[in-house]
């Protein structure tokens, strides 16, 4: 079993030659929303009640039962909007913030194919991993347990294709084998977001704009979780160790302040 | 029997204890958690991670509670600064020779009132960052300030202990019975036994 809590390391690894991703191409995208569908029944998530915004996009954002949400942007031009699609959901990153913080063994690990997956019976419901993400991904069921796209782990490790992308009728959505995505986005002239970012991401877009257009994030890992990670974890144990230490130096040097009777007697007597 | 004067009331050493109880189990359970692989038998002795969780977070609870008494019962003392109080953090206390005696200290000592301080201001920080990772979706600045706050007290608490055990022999007592004999107060506190005229 991975271990969280702990920096992870995919590099060096077998997961990196087997790693699994899915190639998301907005351009191709009609705003269906089968995905979200298709992400629906094979996960058997019940909907969301929502109200009517005056836009399309349904629910407005992810919820611990929409792992996979269609985002609609809308950018005004000199003449009429450009209608963006933008799938929203885990994007499996290679150097995952929410693993690496997660204080329950287990409870968020790394499959064979990279895909980043929780076990809800080992989850303690302390959000650290909301607190780590870059991207805004998890989200918190009605338990109090983590809840987020798995990357179909269970459909994937028996040689199926993401529910997501099997729905998707326009090749918007596509899955296989991250190094083929790339090469294919790459022959065909995008550019590939979340390629070398995070030690890359399991989940990656093929764009011809930027990707702040597509209100995509520069995929960082987040400096205050590196800080936890690197410097705030071991001090505590140096600090108590070095307490601990000094105390019995101090002990065994210089010695405990006495003040009994025999101390003051020793002074003549007071 | 040596003359006994009275330093703490049993309000508080309830108090204390509170903190001292519920202060333990929220630094080990948060150490269970920080070092999960290391020591994660920490949350073991708590009945397993699931239950450490719901122990942190109530406990969490009753360790506010006993800062709040804990304020009200001994900022206004630890604010009290004099040049006895600068002298004594000159020289640390005497702490570092055997010979050396620290200027006449009033009911707590310069080093008591510093460590004080950073218990209350560092337990500030721990309930509030802990309340918002509670009972909101937290940023990671807030479970970034826990931690920071939570090595503060990983310093603090076995300095602490060892400062009122081994170090001062005869200090224990006074969160425990709360009397002292004269003879120790006049050598350790020699101010304060003044102003009391319990000489």
């Amino acid at each position: 079993m991975p271990e969280a809590n702990v920096k992870e390391k995919m590099s060096g690894t077998d997961v990196v030659k087997r790693r699994k991703g899915l190639m998301v191409t907005p351009d191709l995208c009609i705003a269906c929303r089968g995905c979200q569908t298709a992400c629906k029944q094979w996960n058997k998530l019940p909907g969301d009640t929502t109200t009517n915004s005056g836009v399309y996009e349904n629910p407005p954002n992810l919820t611990s039962n929409l792992y996979n949400q269609i985002h609609f942007i809308e950018k005004p031009r000199d003449v009429g909007i450009d209608w963006l699609f933008v799938r929203r959901a885990c994007m499996h990153c290679g150097e995952a913030g929410c693993i690496d913080i997660c204080p329950a063994p287990g409870a968020l690990f790394r499959t064979k194919e990279g895909a980043v997956v929780f076990d809800k019976e080992k989850c303690i419901g302390c959000k650290l991993c909301v607190s780590a993400c870059p991207f805004d991904v998890p989200r918190y069921d009605e338990n109090d347990k983590i809840s987020k796209c798995t990357l179909c782990a269970d459909r994937i490790s028996n040689g199926l294709t993401t529910a997501c992308s099997k729905g998707c009728p326009t090749g918007a959505i596509t899955f296989g084998s991250r190094d083929e995505l790339i090469s294919r986005a790459r022959k065909a002239g995008f550019t590939v977001y979340g390629e070398k970012d995070l030690e890359g991401l399991g989940v990656m877009f093929a764009l011809k704009a930027d990707p702040g257009a597509y209100n995509l994030p520069k995929p960082e890992y987040k400096a205050s979780i590196a800080l936890w990670d690197s410097l705030i974890r071991p001090l505590s144990v140096i600090g108590l160790g070095a307490v601990a230490a000094g105390a019995l130096l101090h002990y065994l040097t210089v010695g405990p302040k006495d003040a009994g009777p025999d101390d003051a007697s020793k002074k003549g007597g007071e | 029997m040596a003359k006994m004067i009275q330093k703490t009331t049993a309000f508080e050493r309830f108090v204390h204890l509170l903190m001292a109880i519920s202060g333990l189990t929220l630094l080990l359970t948060g150490f269970g958690f920080l070092y999960q692989k290391e020591l994660g038998w920490l949350n073991t002795i708590f009945g397993g991670i699931h239950l450490a969780k719901e122990i942190h977070n109530w406990g969490g609870i009753v360790f506010i509670i006993s800062l709040v008494f804990s304020l009200g019962t001994w900022l206004p003392e630890c604010l009290k600064w004099s040049a006895e109080d600068s002298k004594w953090l000159g020289m640390l206390g005497g702490y570092l020779s055997r010979d050396s005696e620290p200027p006449p200290q009033g009911k707590i000592n310069a080093g008591q009132k510093l460590a004080g301080l950073a218990i209350f201001g560092g337990g500030v920080l721990l309930a509030v960052s802990g309340l918002i990772m509670w009972l909101t979706t937290p940023t990671a600045g807030w479970v970034l300030l826990h931690t920071i706050a939570f090595l503060l007290y990983a310093v603090l608490v076995p300095l602490h202990i060892y400062m009122a055990t081994a170090a001062n022999p005869g200090t224990f007592r006074i969160m425990t019975r709360g009397d002292i004999p004269l003879y120790w107060a006049k050598k350790k506190h020699a101010k304060w036994v003044r102003e009391i005229g319990a000489e």
